[in-house]
């Protein structure tokens, strides 16, 4: 593939996965361990208490969100090894951040009638990831 | 032990996402992140089934929960939200956020209001 200018994005799909190899598994389950492990960490320090703002699962996905975009745009500008983006972009920021925890927190506040609080989570998880995301990008493009 | 059991199961979701999303998204021929959508989707349904269904401090839940924790992803689904939207696609990118999010949610209520 011939290199882009610095102004494409880059491609969709970060890396389309090989499905049967054994270094993939190894890399994916190694990041998702430490992915995993941060979210439980976070977790612990910052539980969202019922009908409250669940602060600790935005946290977890701007930041991920965020570190995915630079990480991303680094790997088109430098040469990486196989097992970067399995480890990295699949396994770390991928079990690390979390749509299942995002849509059960918003399930629960609409559900104990929090419908306003629900709606701000939504609001600033979206707005949020994307911003992030994009910042995440820009900063990876513009700092060597 | 709640955080031993969210780690080892959210390793494992982790590597399912990466098979599932991967064999949907070979299968797809289009760059829409189908592969990401089904994996948030299919966990959105499950973690609403399931904390509807049990208190959620027992063992069993936390590895259903850990598990789905990994085998979804919000970092992903923003990423390829903002790649779908550049620098001519937008209307898709409007898409890939929309429908994961009504979508999503809308599977999390379906599924915690069914088994409630």
């Amino acid at each position: 593939m011939p290199p882009r200018p610095s102004t494409q994005p880059p491609n969709p799909d970060p890396g389309h996965p090989r499905l049967h190899g054994l270094d993939d598994l190894v890399a994916v389950v190694a990041g998702g361990l430490v992915g995993s492990a941060a979210r439980a960490g976070i977790g612990f320090f910052l539980p969202t208490p019922i009908g409250a703002f669940p602060t600790g699962i935005l946290i977890i996905n701007l930041t991920g969100s965020f570190l995915l975009g630079l990480y991303l745009v680094r790997r088109e500008q430098a040469v990486m090894a196989r097992w970067s983006v399995p480890f990295w972009a699949f396994g770390v920021l991928g079990s690390f951040t979390t749509f299942s925890a995002f849509s059960l927190d918003v399930t629960r506040l609409l559900a104990d009638g929090h419908a306003l609080i629900a709606a701000g989570y939504i609001g600033a998880s979206t707005v949020g990831g994307l911003t992030a995301a994009g910042l995440g990008q820009r900063i990876g493009l513009v700092v060597r | 032990m709640t955080f031993l059991v969210t780690v080892a199961t959210g390793a494992v979701g982790a590597y399912c996402r990466y098979l599932v999303s991967g064999a949907i998204q070979s299968r797809s021929h289009s760059d829409f992140p189908l592969g990401t959508l089904s994996a948030n989707l299919g966990g959105a349904l499950l973690i609403g089934l399931v904390a509807g269904a049990s208190d959620l401090q027992s063992t069993s839940t936390l590895a259903a929960v850990g598990f789905l924790g990994g085998f979804t992803t919000y970092s992903t689904w923003m990423i390829e939200t903002i790649r779908l939207g550049m620098p001519y696609l937008r209307v898709r990118a409007v898409i890939n956020l929309m429908v994961t999010l009504i979508l999503g949610i809308g599977l999390t209520v379906a599924g915690y209001s069914l088994t409630t």
